[in-house]
């Protein structure tokens, strides 16, 4: 035991290393981004509202008359010492909005990842095992319709079904206002800041405005999930070792489980890191949707603005964010296959 | 995608000289379009519904401005306005907006925005993806490197927003529009087309043929067109499917926050639906429901193009047919017994099992009968493809879906054929052990060895404990020669020859009454493999078991066994003492095995003419009279009958009579040219 977490860590450390590679190349992406268009961001944002000599002076005190290379390693520099910049329209520091409303972010993807889950596994076990049946069938159709839906039409529909018709849920924000004035913001995830001042009476409202995102945005990623779970199970059911289990008078229901399912989670977790770019890009749509004060809505309203440096802030945590996810990934796959580690 | 496909297919050829173009061009056509002819069942249904709907929504893209009732922007038509966000009716069947238009041209014409978006989109994304990666696969070094780096990062971007940064940036200087969305969305796809063609041409380039076309001096580029690119043009289309899937999704997502199309300029599905969102709080639906169906429709039928190709070209995920079919009543019983000196421990009679396939029933084992008595090895010997292994594993009901068994298996009084599964389960591992051929891939990667046996013994004594566990599996190791120290090791810590130890130990550590080793030592090296066979020999000695030994070494069987069965086109054609066959082996097929085998005094080697029968349509008569040296006329009508030449030693072979059953005609040897005529009779 004690040698297999001990090369856990070492692969851990090696595999951070790696990280730095990634995140330079994607931080020079999103720099090349921002940068290709003509003029500069001062320029794009404030032109016409202020005057030439105005604009020049604000432009000097950005640093946006040095050459390009050099306000390339200011950018790096910045970022890895934790600083985003100041937005030019309403000069908020960009961590000041990464904080506050990242954690909406991440309140929102976290909830849909968990029904994304709990809905696509065990549905695309059900199919793999019973493939070319009807249940596999009518599996499969709901996991390419679903995925076909736009997410933010099924967040339409989700409205007006249960907000409307039914009026059971609301279709707007993240509290109501009376409960969100009352919040102390610790964490900026109303649920948990609610749960440490031991305000249970606000739960009920903050858990109801986030059921209809998160059911939205989570049963989209599960017709993904399922499709995925459904191929890997198929594959590895036809496995060596799966037969060999049989041949010991394994039960089927743990031949499925423990052998042909534990195998297929090595790429199944893969597979949905990459959808991490889905999870992320539905995130923003979702947030649109239902009023969902994220990461996504800042990005939109900022985009609206011309505010070059907000949304540079806003895509360099995103690009941040799925390094991140490839590393938890590559750890979650390490944990399960001990090969891995080598 | 057929608008993408001609498009590469002319870029690459248009590299080379115009008579090979031609060629290339048909051959990469071909392999793109045979699996799917070939295609059946679910991934053929898939692909024509996905194909019809697909179509549909290009029908009403090209024909737009016939179909739709009025403009995508119209307002009024003589003079009289539309109605303000009028429901459903007889003049406009999905309703109006709020500024008067109808959602139902808007629909249709959204159609065309969408097909026209994601076809400039593919094809620039084919035309730059492709070609890059053939480039970077082809030539590797530091130029693939840098392209793969690029890509990577690319593609782990969160696609939506790569494409709205470009879609606003692009906006902002040159105007949103069918073009701005195009551009935006062919960044996002450029990465996949180079993965997997990138992919695909390092794959091919190791394959022999591209070497050798490359040793006769074939020029880099001339083996690019020739070789990989025949081989690469089949996954572009099922990619180029669900990427058009994709993209349909990513403008409706650009257009629905408002970015990338000029909603003046023409109409768009996911504007419609962020415009919908806010008249559905008003309580008016029409306007938000039809563009949200349109897309589903579309994207469906998209993915089911993609899927259905997927499943037609991808070999793993392609599956056999099964027929189900019913056994034909029993042939005569063939054999005769007169073995059974001591009581067997299992004893089989005319055991059939058969696969179903499109062909007809393969059968692969065709009515055997012989039985093991304790302690007994019996080694299964014949040339692969024989139907040894299938009888193996249909002794303890392991079978493939699609096959049938009949006859008896007669396991301690109970007939293993007619067990239910439930029955059977219980019996493997306890009373039946089965070692498999590849010890390489048997055990499950992410299971320590201790888990395996801990796994298997509480399934059968879930009341078991964890001591008893160690106890009994230690022990069962330590017989095969496994140290008790790495016991808690994963499989891949050890090597071919330990893993078929450990797969021998988890088949001893129930001590079953009879084990069946399938071509234990095949896939390992020579001092390996006499390992093996001498903890296989201590098998008697130690835990008192009975042994089908299959295998195609006859060294192994003189090692080894007790008495052999030689096995041919899923009959046993000779069993006895390994000694009495080994020196007077009377069928002719033994024979010819006999003479097959190396040994020191080996002078030139001898084979068997002809190859083993097509087991669909066996030949007629013995099954072995094509190949025969000592065929007779009878040979090819009748089927031999089991004789006992000499006490415990049977043949299956007319030379042996029974002699009463043939004339002086059927004695006379076949010519064989008859055969032609018999098989076309």
């Amino acid at each position: 035991m004690a040698s297999s977490t001990g090369s856990l860590r070492r692969y851990f450390i090696t595999r951070l290393l790696l990280v730095l590679p990634m995140v330079l190349i994607l931080l020079t992406l999103v720099f090349m981004l921002m940068r290709v268009a003509p003029g500069n961001p001062i320029l794009a944002a404030l032109g016409g509202h202020l005057s030439p000599s105005q604009l020049a002076a604000r432009e000097r005190a950005a640093g946006y008359d040095k050459p390009l290379i050099v306000q390339y390693w200011e950018y790096l520099r910045q970022v890895f010492t934790g600083n985003l910049g100041t937005t030019i329209t309403d000069h908020r520091p960009v961590t000041q909005i990464i904080a506050q409303n990242g954690a909406a972010t991440l309140e929102l993807t976290a909830s849909a990842m968990f029904v994304a889950v709990v809905v696509g596994i065990p549905l695309g076990m059900l199919a793999g095992r019973m493939r070319d049946t009807w249940v596999d069938a009518s599996a499969r159709i709901f996991g390419i319709v679903i995925y076909a839906a736009p997410v933010f039409f099924l967040g339409l529909l989700a409205q007006e079904l249960f907000g409307h018709i039914l009026n059971w849920l609301p279709t707007s924000s993240e509290a109501s206002v009376i409960i969100q004035a009352n919040l102390t913001a610790h964490t900026n995830i109303p649920i948990i800041d609610a749960m440490i001042d031991g305000q249970w009476g606000d739960l009920p409202d903050l858990f109801a405005h986030l059921v209809l995102p998160a059911m939205t945005l989570g049963l989209v990623i599960s017709g993904v999930v399922l499709r995925l779970v459904r191929v890997n199970v198929i594959q590895t059911m036809k496995g060596d070792y799966v037969e060999a289990a049989r041949a010991r008078g394994l039960k089927e229901r743990d031949v499925v489980v423990h052998h042909a399912f534990r195998n297929a989670l090595v790429p199944i977790i893969t597979v949905t890191g990459l959808q991490a770019a889905l999870l992320l890009s539905g995130a923003v749509l979702t947030e649109e949707t239902f009023n969902w004060p994220g990461i996504g809505n800042q990005l939109i309203y900022y985009l609206e603005a011309r505010d070059y440096i907000a949304v540079q802030g806003i895509i360099t945590l995103f690009a941040l964010a799925v390094v991140a996810i490839s590393l938890i990934i590559d750890l979650l796959n390490a944990w399960i296959d001990p090969r891995v580690r080598y | 995608m057929a608008t993408t496909v001609p498009v590469t297919v002319d870029r690459q050829a248009s590299l080379g000289d115009a008579e090979d173009d031609r060629s290339g061009r048909m051959r990469g056509l071909h392999h793109a379009i045979a699996p799917l002819l070939a295609a059946r069942g679910l991934p053929r249904w898939l692909f024509w519904t996905g194909a019809a709907i697909t179509a549909f929504f290009v029908v009403l893209a090209v024909f737009a401005p016939q179909i739709a009732p009025y403009g995508f922007n119209q307002y009024m038509v003589h003079g009289v306005r539309f109605p303000q966000q009028g429901a459903p009716s007889a003049a406009h069947w999905m309703g109006t907006t709020v500024v008067s238009e109808d959602v139902f041209s808007r629909v249709i014409f959204g159609a065309r925005t969408s097909i026209e978006v994601v076809v400039l989109a593919l094809a620039f994304s084919v035309a730059i993806g492709v070609p890059m990666g053939l480039i970077s696969g082809y030539f590797g070094g530091w130029l693939d490197r840098a392209l793969v780096l690029f890509n990577d990062s690319i593609f782990a971007f969160p696609y939506l927003l790569l494409a709205i940064v470009i879609a606003f940036l692009l906006q902002n200087s040159v105007g949103g529009g069918v073009f701005t969305a195009a551009i935006a969305i062919t960044v996002v796809y450029i990465p996949q087309y180079f993965r997997v063609v990138r992919n695909s041409v390092l794959s091919v380039r190791e394959e022999s043929y591209v070497e050798a076309g490359r040793a006769l001096g074939a020029k880099p580029r001339t083996v690019i067109r020739r070789y990989v690119f025949a081989n690469v043009i089949q996954s572009v289309p099922v990619v180029a499917s669900l990427n058009a899937a994709d993209a349909i999704l990513t403008l409706a997502g650009l257009s629905f926050l408002g970015i990338g199309m000029d909603p003046s300029v023409a109409a768009e599905w996911g504007y419609d639906i962020s415009r919908g969102i806010s008249d559905a709080q008003a309580g008016f639906w029409w306007t938000g429901l039809f563009p949200g169906i349109a897309i589903i429709l579309l994207v469906t039928g998209l993915t089911l193009v993609g899927e259905g190709l997927n499943d037609s070209y991808n070999p793993l995920l392609r599956r056999p047919v099964h027929r189900s079919y019913a056994l034909p009543g029993g042939q005569p019983a063939a054999t005769t017994t007169a073995l059974a000196a001591a009581e067997p421990v299992i004893r089989v009679r005319d055991l059939r099992v058969w696969y179903g396939t499109d062909r007809g029933p393969v059968r692969a084992v065709d009515g055997v009968s012989f039985e093991i008595r304790e302690r007994e090895t019996l080694g299964l010997v014949g040339e692969s493809g024989c139907g040894k292994s299938t009888l193996g594993r249909g002794l303890l009901g392991l079978l493939p879906v699609g096959a049938t068994r009949d006859g008896v298996v007669d396991f301690g009084g109970r007939n293993l054929v007619t067990a239910s599964p439930a029955e059977m389960r219980k019996l493997r591992g306890p009373a039946i052990g089965l070692v498999f051929q590849e010890p390489m891939t048997r055990l499950d990667p992410l299971m320590r060895i201790s888990d395996h046996f801990a796994e298997a013994l509480r399934t059968h004594d879930p009341d078991i404990s964890d001591a008893e566990v160690r106890r009994r599996s230690l022990e069962a190791l330590g017989g095969v020669g496994i140290p008790p120290t790495r016991f808690r090791n994963y499989p891949y810590e050890f090597s071919g020859g330990m893993r078929q130890r450990i797969m021998i130990a988890l088949a001893l550590v129930f001590r079953p009454r009879f084990v069946v080793a399938d071509e234990p030592t095949t896939a390992l090296d020579v001092l390996v493999e006499a390992q093996i066979l001498s903890i296989i020999a201590d098998l008697k000695r130690n835990f008192d078991a009975s042994l089908l030994l299959i295998t195609h070494n006859l060294g192994i069987v003189a090692e080894s066994c007790d008495r052999v069965a030689v096995m041919y086109a899923g009959r046993i054609v000779e069993q006895g003492a390994v000694e009495d066959i080994f020196s007077r082996p009377e069928h002719p097929y033994t024979q010819e095995l006999m003479r097959s085998t190396i040994s020191l005094s080996t002078r030139e080697l001898h084979f068997i003419p002809g190859a083993p029968p097509d087991l669909v349509e066996p030949p007629s008569g013995c099954r072995f009279h094509p190949r025969c040296p000592a065929a007779m006329r009878v040979c090819a009508v009748a089927a031999p009958i089991g004789t006992e030449v000499r006490p415990g030693h049977l043949a299956e072979c007319w030379l042996h009579g029974p002699a009463d059953h043939l004339t002086p005609d059927d004695r006379v040897p076949l010519e064989r040219e008859e055969i032609g005529i018999a098989d076309e009779a």
